[in-house]
């Protein structure tokens, strides 16, 4: 039989039992907007996260003290290397693919001035930092060279301290304590908003590193080295140039391991991605199951219809339908008001999805792909569970099928 | 006219088994229907004449003896193919009408044209609307099968039946659900029918039935009892005369 003709007799069927079919598609409208909902949620995460590392500064490549960790899990004894700010010197006047280098010296502390006072980080970097970072100024400028040098008591507040100690206020000039040392305020930053984890990068105060080691903490260890190339492409080359180098500034020997760790961007970025990947597909995998349980509603509706329909099969084959040309038509109205219902279903995820978002703030991001993959999997639901009763009806005996009241 | 067989059965049998009993519901029936010929089928109720109807119609399986339809000899056939002769070449008009629900007359129709393969491309739609035409239903193509009188839903089954113009024509009691008058007009479309050619096999319990046809075959417990020729009756003309004993429509 041809398949218009089977397509139109499988329409007629669906057509000629409205509620029935409403009911049968809801539960496939019901999986796929839910689907499409709980991805977007998680694409939505994801690519707030991959925004968020892209804030952190364009090609940085971090340094670290200890051995890396491999999926978190340590390999064996740690072998500890200090950072030096004679390792970050050397990088920086050794290095071929690097053109930023700051150390990172930090500790809690409270500034006090303005409105009262605030707890924050107050960071110890070095001039290249800005550059590094990529970030911009609101107020003022960055400390330079010599007041690095000449380890000037100046500070740059981030957004957030900004914001409570001196609000809606340039407090560029003024001067704030931190540990009783007076300070002045040299600039004010762009605000950078949260980091994945939640971290507001902008509660944060940035001193040069050499204020903060003899001024202002009594903590003078390096807690990571920034560095950054002007392309993304020398990142790798950048990576493995700083790792050697680290190596001789500390005369690590051929065999053993390093003791610190040079981590590019991207290898921040995984741990994160990784784990909203994760959350994704745990809500891929519940909006599944309310698909899967659309899928049995289908499958049972399709079986009592079989009952019900059992005259109605006796005299189509009465009048010369095959046994596949019947199996044909069920299985096609299955598969009709699945599509139709995932259709349906795409339109609710999408608009479900922008009511959620506009509703709790998340970022929701709905893509052609997913659409595609929750219409293959509706047809496939169809296909999938219109087969059996599309087969029970096939094998009727018709004699018994026209019997049947 | 001269006499070309269109279906001839030999020893023709059917046992239905019930747990430990068995039923013979056909037992060694011979049967041969020339062209054209319009029978009468009758019997007591259980007397084996549906069984017999629905093996010439291909619905259903002999269990012994042979049967053939236009020259072909139907033994050991698939589903499919008994259902590509079902469609081809048999008309099967039933006592209760069998039309799908919800659906037009019209559509009704053209299934059997929907399911037909063996021809290449024809107009369904011309073609249905001709067959209803023919049955007088011109008129109410587009109406479902619950806004039409019980006469009027069998002339769509017939016009069905007859759509693929078919070797024959089969009907099991088809005014059995019908009041005198609708049964009148719808045997004297079978005749108009039989008159036009067609080869038509109808099933009765009423005897004023039988008269309208040209030979009337008797069936008792499985066996024909009785096979004869008898000049046929108007089917208006028997009913005026025998409305006093009117029979109770049986229903089987
Ligand atoms: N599917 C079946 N299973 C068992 N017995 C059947 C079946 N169909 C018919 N019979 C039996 O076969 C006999 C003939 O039935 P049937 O052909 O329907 O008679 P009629 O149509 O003349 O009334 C009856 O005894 C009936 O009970
Ligand atoms: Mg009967």
């Amino acid at each position: 039989m041809k398949g218009s003709t089977l397509i139109k007799i499988a329409s007629q069927s669906i057509l000629k039992n409205k509620m029935r079919t409403m009911l049968t598609m809801l539960g496939i409208v019901i999986g796929v907007g839910a689907v499409i909902v709980m991805v977007a949620i998680g694409q939505g995460a994801q690519s707030q996260i991959q925004d968020q590392i892209n804030s952190l500064g364009t090609n940085m490549i971090v340094v670290t003290p200890g051995s890396s960790r491999q999926g978190g899990v340590s390999r064996g004894a740690q072998t500890y290397n200090r950072l030096t700010i004679k390792d970050a010197e050397k990088i920086k006047r050794e290095s071929l693919f690097v053109s930023a280098v700051s150390p990172v010296v930090f500790s809690r502390t409270q500034v006090i001035g303005g409105q009262g006072n605030w707890r924050t980080t107050i960071n110890g970097v070095s001039t290249d930092y800005q550059i590094i970072r990529n970030w911009d100024l609101k107020y003022g400028r960055f400390f330079d060279q010599s007041e690095l040098r000449q380890m000037r008591r100046v500070m740059v507040l981030g957004h957030t301290v900004a914001e409570n100690l001196f609000p809606e206020e340039d407090p560029v000039g003024l001067t704030v304590q931190v540990r009783n040392v007076p300070v002045e305020i040299i600039g004010v930053l762009e605000p950078k908003g949260q980091t994945a984890s939640g971290n507001d990068q902008d509660d944060v105060v940035f001193a040069p590193y050499t204020t903060v080691q003899t001024r202002l903490s009594g903590w003078s260890r390096i807690f990571q080295i920034l560095a950054s190339t002007p392309s993304s492409r020398d990142v790798p080359a950048a990576q493995e140039e700083i790792r050697l180098i680290m190596r001789e500034s500390h005369g690590i020997s051929r065999f053993a391991e390093d003791g610190f760790t040079v981590r590019n961007q991207n290898d921040l970025a995984e741990t994160e991605q990784g784990t909203t990947e994760v959350m994704t597909m745990l809500l891929a995998a519940i909006a599944s199951i309310s698909l899967l349980v659309g899928g049995i509603g289908i499958m049972n509706i399709m079986l009592v219809s079989v009952t019900e329909r059992t005259r109605e099969i006796g005299i189509r084959m009465a009048i010369g339908a095959r046994g596949r040309d019947v199996m044909t038509q069920f299985l096609v109205e299955s598969i009709v008001m699945s599509l139709l219902g995932g259709l349906i279903g795409v339109g609710i995820g999408f608009a479900g999805s922008s009511i959620l978002s506009q509703l709790t703030g998340w970022n929701t991001v709905t893509s052609p792909t997913t659409v595609m993959i929750a219409l293959a999997f509706s047809a496939g639901v169809g296909i999938f569970f219109g087969f059996y009763p599309a087969r029970k009806a096939a094998a009727l005996n018709p004699i018994q099928a026209l019997r049947h009241e | 006219m001269h006499h070309e067989t269109v279906m001839r059965t030999e020893g023709l049998t059917k046992v239905y088994t019930m747990g430990k009993t068995e039923v013979h519901a056909l037992q060694g029936i011979n049967l041969s229907v020339d062209r054209g010929e319009m029978i009468a089928i009758v019997g007591a109720s259980g007397s084996g004449k549906s069984t017999l109807m629905n093996i010439i119609g291909c619905l259903d399986y002999p269990t012994s003896g042979t049967y053939h339809l236009d020259g072909v000899q139907l033994q050991n056939l698939s589903r499919n193919q008994l259902a590509d002769i079902r469609n081809s070449k048999i008309g099967f008009v039933f006592q209760g009408f069998n039309l799908l629900a919800r659906t037009s007359a019209l559509e009704n129709v053209e299934l059997p044209l929907l399911y037909d393969r063996s021809r290449q491309k024809i107009a369904i739609r011309k073609t249905a609307e001709e067959a209803l035409e023919r049955v007088g239903l011109g008129d109410r193509m587009d109406h479902e099968p619950n806004e039409l009188s019980g006469g009027q839903q069998q002339r769509v089954a017939i016009a069905r039946a007859l759509v693929t113009n078919p070797s024959i024509l089969l009907a099991d009691e088809p005014t059995g659900n019908l009041d005198t008058k609708t049964s009148v007009e719808v045997l004297t479309l079978f005749q108009e029918l039989h008159d036009q050619g067609m080869t038509v096999l109808l099933i009765t319990h009423e005897s004023d039935v039988a008269n309208c046809t040209q030979r009337i075959i008797e069936l008792r417990d499985g066996k024909i009892v009785v096979d004869k020729r008898i000049e046929p009756v108007k089917a208006h003309m028997t009913t005026v005369t025998d409305e006093s004993e009117e029979t109770t429509p049986a229903f089987t």
